[in-house]
Formats: C-alpha cells, sequence, structure tokens
C-alpha cells in the first residue's frame, strides 16, 4: 500500500509538470483551434535557457526559472507571427498550420544540435538529493518543488484567465473569434497573450523536466505525452488539460512501477487511441454536432 | 398515392423543438412548397429527410418504406437528392466534372476495372459521360463546361446544384430556396425550369422558397410552418387565404415578394 | 559525385515517392490527413523482412504480404478512427503511428529497440523504378475513375457527397487502405536497401516529411508529389556535407513554403504536353483565357 502511494506521489509531480505544457496546447487549440506541436520546440529551449544560467552563469534558480519563462515566452510570440499569422490572415485550413508547427519544431530542434549538440545535459545540482519522509513516504525534494512552482503557476494562469479583463476576452475569443471581435476584442492581442502564455508556463516546465530528467534537443516530443493529457482531458479546455496530466502522470508512473518502464510511453499512446475511439471530445470537452 | 409521408415527426435540440409533431404527405408527381418564417424548420425538415439530422420522434416514409434511421447515402441512393441553401458544390471542380461526379451511380465497375482500364471500364465510363453530356444540354450549361464551379455566377452556381442533383436520377428532390440571391429576371427563368424539369425528368419535387410568385405559381399544395408546427396546408389560393397564415407570416396589407 | 551514390539517392528517393503516392491519394485527393503513415511503414519493412528473412520467401512475395498486412492495420484503424472529425482523425494516426513503433520497441524477436542486422539486400534502382511505374500507373488510372472523382467529391464538400449517394465512410476506407499498402511496400523496399531496420527510423518525423512532400509537391497533383519526392529526399542528401544545418534550413522552408505558396509546386494542376502547349498558345493569342481545368 505505501509503495502504491508513493506511486501516486511521484504521479501526482510529473503530472503537474504535464499540466504545465499542456495547458499550452489547449490554451492555443481553445482560440485556434489546432494543435500547436511547436510547443514542444518551445519547451525545450526553455529548459536549456535554465540550463545554461544556472550552469554557465550560476544565477539563483528563482531568476533562472523567471528567465526560462519569459525566453519561452518570448520564442512562442515570435512563432506566431512568422509561422501563423500569416496562414491566419489568408483563413488557411487548420492542416497549414499543423506543418508550419511541424517546420518550426525542426527548425528549433536542429538548430540546437547544430550549435550546443545532440549530447544530454544535466542541470547541476540546485536541491539536496535527500528525500523528505513521513513516516513510510518519502518525497524527493525535487518532486515537491516541481509539484509546488507547477501549482502556483496554475493557480496565477487560472487565476488570470477567471479574474482579469485579459482573461475575458481570451475567454470570449475562445467562445467565438467573429462575436470578440465585432465587440471590440483586439483578437490578434489576444492570441499574442496566449502565446505569451502559454510558452512563458512551457518554459518553466521545460526548466522542471530538465532538472528531473536531463536537457536534449529531442525533449520537444517527449512533451508530446503532455498533448495526449490535453487531448485526454478534452482539448480547450483549462480544467480538463490539468486533469488530464495528473491523470497521465499517475498512470505513467504505476505503469511503470508496477509493469515495466518500457511501457510508460506506449501507454500513454494507447490511451490516446482509447480516448478518440470512446470519448473524442475528452473528459471535458464539448461535444459539438454539424449544421447543414 | 404518396411518395413521401410524414407521420408525427419531431426533432428536439437539447430542450428545443425545431420540428414538432409534423404531419404531411407529398403525392408523386406533384410539386410541394413549403414556406414559413425563418427558423420555422423548413431546412430542418429538409436535414431529416436527408438522413443528415435524425429524427427524435415519429417516422418518415418513402415510397411506403420507412426512411429515417438510414445513413445519408443510402438515403440518396433509393432516390431522395437536394440541393443546399448555402450551394455545396465541389468548387475547384469544373461544371462538367461537377455533373460526371454525380452520374456516379449511372455506371457500374470495380477498382480493379478502374485499375485496369477494362472493357467494362469503357463501356460504363461512356454511359456516364453522355449521361452528362445530355443534362449539360437540357440545363443549358454545356457552352460553360470548363468553367471552375466556383468561379461562376451566383444564379449559375444555384442551375449547376440542381443539375447535379438531377444527375442521380432522383424521384424525389428537394430545393432548398433556389431562388435566394437571383433577381426577377432570373427568377422568372427558373420557374420555367422547375416545370421543364418536371416534364423531362418525372421528378417529385419539394421546394422552400421565400419569393411567394414562384411558389404560389409553381406549387400544387404547399405547407406552412411556423415555430417547428404545421400551420396550414393547402392550395394556393388556399393558403392566400388562410387568416392564420396571414397573420403569421404574408402580413396583413399584401404579399411580399 | 560517383555513380554508386547518385544511385543510392534516387533509390531513397523512389522508395519515399512510392510513400508519398499513396499518401498523395489520402490527403491530395480524398482530403485527409495522417501523421502516422510511417507506422504503416514500418508494419510492411518488418512484415517483408520477416517473410524474406525467417521464412525465406522471394523478395516480390514478401512485398505483397507486407503491403497486405499494412492495409489489413489501416482496415482495423480505419473502422475505429475514420469517423473522427478534422484534427481529431489526424492526432489519432499520430498515436496509432507512434504505439505502432513503440510495440516494435519491444519486440525482442525482431531485434527491439536496437535494431535488427542482417536483412539481404535486394532493392534495387530497377525494381524501384518499375515499381514506382506501375504505382503511379495504378494511381492515375483510379483517380480518372468514378471511384477516384468520388474521392475527390469527398475532400471538395463532404455533405454534398453524401447527398448524391457516395458512401463517404467506405470510401475514405479505401483510400486509407491503398494509401496504407503504398507505405507498406515502401517500408519493405526501405529495409531490404539499407539492409538494416530499427523502430526509431518510423518516428513522427518521418510521417511528416511524407506530408511535407505531398504538400510541397501540391495537393490533388501525382506529377507535384513525384517532383516533391525526388527534390525534397535528394536535396538533403546531397546536403549531408552541411549535417546538421540542413535540417534546420529544410524546418525554416517548410514555414516559407506554408506561408508563402501554399498550393505547392503544381498548385493542384497536373503536368501535360497538353496544357504546355495551352500556356504557350495563350502567350502569344491573347485570348480570354479560361481555367485549364488540368486535373
Amino acid at each position: 500500500m505505501a509503495g502504491f502511494m508513493q506511486q501516486i506521489i511521484n504521479g501526482l509531480s510529473i503530472g503537474s509538470v504535464y499540466a504545465l505544457m499542456a495547458v499550452g496546447y489547449s490554451l492555443v487549440y481553445s482560440i485556434m483551434n489546432f494543435s500547436n506541436f511547436a510547443h514542444g520546440g518551445v519547451i525545450m529551449i526553455g529548459a536549456y535557457i535554465g540550463f545554461f544560467l544556472l550552469a554557465a552563469y550560476k544565477m539563483p534558480f528563482y531568476v533562472a526559472f523567471a528567465l526560462a519563462g519569459a525566453g519561452a515566452g518570448l520564442l512562442a510570440l515570435i512563432i506566431e507571427r512568422v509561422a501563423y499569422s500569416p496562414l491566419r490572415k489568408r483563413k488557411a485550413p487548420f492542416l497549414y498550420f499543423i506543418i508550419s508547427a511541424m517546420g518550426a519544431s525542426i527548425f528549433l530542434e536542429n538548430i540546437v544540435i547544430a550549435t550546443i549538440g545532440p549530447t544530454f545535459k544535466t542541470y547541476p545540482k540546485v536541491f539536496s538529493t535527500q528525500p523528505i519522509t513521513v513516516g513510510s513516504l518519502s518525497v524527493g525534494r525535487l518532486d515537491l518543488i516541481m509539484f509546488v512552482i507547477s501549482a502556483i503557476s496554475l493557480a496565477i494562469l487560472i487565476f488570470v484567465i477567471e479574474k482579469t479583463k485579459i482573461g475575458m476576452a481570451i475567454r470570449g475569443t475562445a467562445y467565438s473569434v467573429r462575436a470578440s471581435a465585432l465587440m471590440g476584442v483586439n483578437t490578434d492581442h489576444v492570441i499574442m497573450i496566449v502565446f505569451g502564455l502559454g510558452g512563458l508556463l512551457g518554459g518553466i516546465a521545460g526548466m522542471l523536466f530538465g532538472m528531473k530528467y536531463t536537457v536534449y534537443p529531442q525533449i520537444g516530443f517527449i512533451t508530446i505525452k503532455s498533448f495526449i493529457a490535453a487531448v485526454f482531458g478534452g482539448l480547450g479546455s483549462l480544467p480538463g488539460a490539468v486533469i488530464g496530466s495528473v491523470l497521465l502522470g499517475i498512470i505513467e508512473t504505476l505503469t511503470s512501477g508496477y509493469l515495466s518502464s518500457q511501457f510508460r510511453d506506449l501507454i500513454a499512446f494507447a490511451l490516446l487511441i482509447v480516448v478518440l475511439i470512446v470519448r473524442p471530445m475528452g473528459l471535458m470537452g464539448k461535444f459539438t454536432e454539424d449544421k447543414a | 398515392m404518396n411518395i413521401l409521408e410524414f407521420n408525427n415527426v419531431t426533432k428536439q435540440f437539447g430542450g428545443l423543438t425545431a420540428v414538432g409533431n409534423v404531419d404531411f404527405q407529398v403525392a408523386k408527381d406533384s410539386i410541394f412548397g413549403l414556406i414559413g418564417p425563418n427558423g420555422a424548420g423548413k431546412t430542418t425538415i429538409f436535414n431529416l429527410i436527408t438522413g443528415i439530422y435524425h429524427v427524435t420522434e415519429g417516422e418518415i416514409l418513402f415510397e411506403g418504406k420507412r426512411i429515417n434511421g438510414l445513413q445519408p447515402y443510402q438515403i440518396a441512393q433509393l432516390g431522395i437528392t437536394r440541393t443546399f441553401q448555402n450551394i455545396r458544390l465541389f468548387k475547384k471542380l469544373t461544371i462538367y466534372e461537377n455533373i460526371l461526379t454525380a452520374c456516379h451511380e449511372n455506371g457500374n465497375y470495380g477498382i480493379f476495372d478502374a485499375i485496369l482500364r477494362n472493357g467494362k471500364y469503357k463501356k460504363q465510363e461512356r454511359i456516364m459521360h453522355e449521361k452528362t453530356q445530355t443534362l449539360m444540354e437540357i440545363m443549358g450549361l454545356e457552352d460553360r463546361k470548363d468553367i471552375i464551379a466556383a468561379n461562376l455566377p451566383y444564379g449559375w452556381q444555384r442551375r449547376l446544384e440542381i443539375a447535379r442533383a438531377l444527375a442521380s436520377n432522383p424521384k424525389l428532390l428537394l430545393l432548398d430556396e433556389p431562388a435566394a440571391g437571383m433577381n426577377p429576371d432570373e427568377t422568372l427563368k427558373l420557374m420555367t425550369l422547375i416545370h421543364e424539369i418536371r416534364k423531362q425528368f418525372k421528378v417529385t419535387m419539394i421546394v422552400i422558397e421565400h419569393h411567394m410568385d414562384l411558389i404560389m405559381g409553381v406549387c400544387d399544395k404547399i405547407m406552412v410552418l411556423n415555430f417547428g408546427q404545421k400551420l396550414a396546408e393547402g392550395t394556393a389560393q388556399e393558403i392566400q387565404e388562410n387568416k392564420k397564415v396571414i397573420e403569421a407570416y404574408l402580413g396583413e396589407e399584401e404579399m411580399h415578394c | 559525385m560517383d555513380w554508386f551514390y547518385i544511385q543510392g539517392i534516387l533509390i531513397l528517393a523512389g522508395i519515399n515517392l512510392l510513400a508519398v503516392l499513396g499518401l498523395s491519394l489520402l490527403t491530395g485527393f480524398t482530403g485527409l490527413f495522417s501523421f502516422g503513415h510511417a507506422g504503416f511503414m514500418a508494419i510492411g519493412a518488418y512484415t517483408t523482412a520477416i517473410m524474406s528473412v525467417k521464412l525465406h520467401l522471394p523478395f516480390i512475395p514478401s512485398l505483397m504480404i507486407g503491403g497486405l498486412i499494412a492495409a489489413l492495420v489501416s482496415l482495423l484503424i480505419g473502422k475505429l478512427t475514420l469517423n473522427l472529425k478534422g484534427d481529431y482523425f489526424c492526432i489519432a494516426t499520430l498515436g496509432l503511428g507512434e504505439a505502432i513503433r513503440l510495440i516494435l520497441d519491444n519486440v525482442q524477436y525482431l531485434g527491439g529497440a536496437r535494431g535488427w542486422p542482417g536483412i539481404p539486400l535486394k532493392t534495387t534502382l530497377l525494381n524501384v523504378v518499375i515499381i514506382d511505374i506501375i504505382g503511379i500507373i495504378i494511381l492515375v488510372n483510379l483517380i480518372r475513375s468514378k471511384h477516384g472523382r468520388n474521392m475527390i467529391a469527398i475532400r471538395e464538400e463532404e455533405m454534398a457527397s453524401q447527398i448524391i449517394g457516395i458512401n463517404v465512410f467506405r470510401y475514405k476506407m479505401i483510400s486509407l487502405m491503398i494509401s496504407a499498402i503504398y507505405a507498406g511496400v515502401a517500408g519493405g523496399m526501405l529495409g531490404h536497401y539499407l539492409g538494416f531496420l530499427q523502430p526509431k527510423m518510423f518516428q513522427i518525423v518521418k510521417s511528416t516529411e511524407l506530408t511535407i512532400i505531398v504538400i510541397f509537391g501540391g495537393l490533388g497533383s501525382i506529377s507535384g508529389s513525384v517532383l516533391g519526392a525526388l527534390v525534397l529526399t535528394s536535396l538533403p542528401e546531397m546536403l549531408r556535407t552541411f549535417a546538421q544545418w540542413r535540417l534546420v534550413v529544410y524546418g525554416i522552408a517548410v514555414i516559407f513554403i506554408m506561408i508563402s505558396r501554399p498550393q505547392g509546386l503544381m498548385g493542384g494542376h497536373e503536368f501535360s504536353f497538353h496544357a504546355v502547349k495551352k500556356i504557350i498558345s495563350s502567350m502569344f493569342y491573347r485570348k480570354k483565357q479560361r481555367g485549364l481545368g488540368g486535373r
């Protein structure tokens, strides 16, 4: 039983980082109705920024967090301007956005390989590896910090979306881009804010992910699992993305704990397929009927 | 004899009743008009007949057989086809290709016949091309053969959509606002065309339209819908004199065109 | 550049072309987007290798079985996912493609993630060219039949297709199965060219590459797909000396194509001497030009 609880705790910790990544996919999907596969590249760059700030410049970790988030947010904005905004103006079909996103992620991954190199980089130790023990359960310090930082970031995001004027504009635009534009919302700004926010959280998540494991150029494709979590919860729904991520995190740790770590990724993709077949709108998504 | 029957058909979206307990019959070889204010449920009725929406309650009979529950393509293969209010052509194809595509049921050969280009393929393709040619001539489209559908003027797009519908040899043709966006001259031509189609193709038609001239001019029988309910049914004259209809839809003073 | 090197590039381009032709039917002519075709290639590659290495069948029958098994898997996948709308079908194929790869990673009998060396080298330039030509002829004949027209109709306007009696689900399925056969055979040839198979070769990147080629050539154009496969396979190979930088440029090029010439090289038209003549004559006589209608 203690072993089981231990797995749940580990699952919560990694699930919360997935959630931080997944909201980036969901925010963009809720407004632009396409899966932004460049988000993985943005997360990866965030992880690298954090690594260099800590390893080369020996910055305090909270400064590194802030700068990794800011850098990734800025990058997401640039990608939006360069790769999507021209498509948006032309009202191109969703596939063009996806291909453009794939192009951006190929670019990001390979520019890192070409300049920094394809090797794994290990973050310097910021936190002691001594776990915190409560009874028979032990929690790694890093796991705890991952969970706390993710939870705080998500709470701030939810506050922004629910309580501020910007958040209202985002919710309105998600409901109907056209109606919001007619009501005087500058949807172009909203889209930029959404990309910035998604990138910011993605950068922080990337750094947490890098601290837990390592940093390497293909991290972007690993983060596709957070996309699966977003689909699982219901694409376009923020609570869905968070719940889906936490569940995926727990399912993953249970799989590697009780079956084999080799099946961990397979389980994630199997889950994606099952969800799409049984309930394509996900746990929290809404179902839409076609009109003639 | 009735070609189509609605028996107490209801369609609900969530809590909203779009069509409530509607009953009507369409006689074979007749032209049946469907009128009513916007949002009365006219297009919903077309969507129910063609299987795009599923009936919540009641049944729809076509030639005495129940068709609700069938897939749209199955209903089409039984002989019901339609046009759309917001024209749905194969936009990037030419006029000829639009009609030829719709002729697919006129020729029958398998995938392997196509890959091998055998005699059967050639013979059946010839039949389909001939049918397309004939339709182009009847509909007066033959000298515009190679124009891309999206580049056609509005009125001609509507005409092409009717031609495409006729390509599948329908027994029942549903026209959803065929005169929308047409000028009076084009509307007049459309009326002639509808009469012509009836004579040439022996097809029963149901027409949704807001142009009262057209409805009164071509329909044998008219049904008026209001808020998803049947308000009245009868000949053009009976409808024009019906008090309820005048109140709800046609207006006190004079009918609008 | 010696002949051996050029031959190698041509074989790779020819193998890619076969997979691209299949995807062209699905994406360019039926309007369905797949990010899982590398999965069908993987199934074809491993099945063909099992047939020839473990069961000692000749090359061509092995390839056919490879294509057939890929088609069977696509039938199963199609039954489950073809009813999903737009984006979701695309995501489902992505998940399935990755799932196939991850399963192969864990099958130790086939070498697992480490790979499977020692596959006989049976793919030659000659048999690649022959299979490509057969593939093109089949595709052209199919497109110019009522079955091909029904698929194009679905791409253009799905609801109208149903209304004129086209069984949309069935035609999407046929299109998916044929494209899976092409991908499967291409995978089989790839394994027997490299002499080595590894699940890593069939990542999402491979699926994306195929889709990018189809779009680069122009949706709904077979000649565009041929041209696209030749250019986009050989160019990066020739730039191999620039190592990683070529992929950096590739990424930028993809974005650039999307935002500047989304209709692709051929813009939905086919290359034909008739069309060329028409263009030239319209240059000389300034007649009122009508749509070329070359499709």
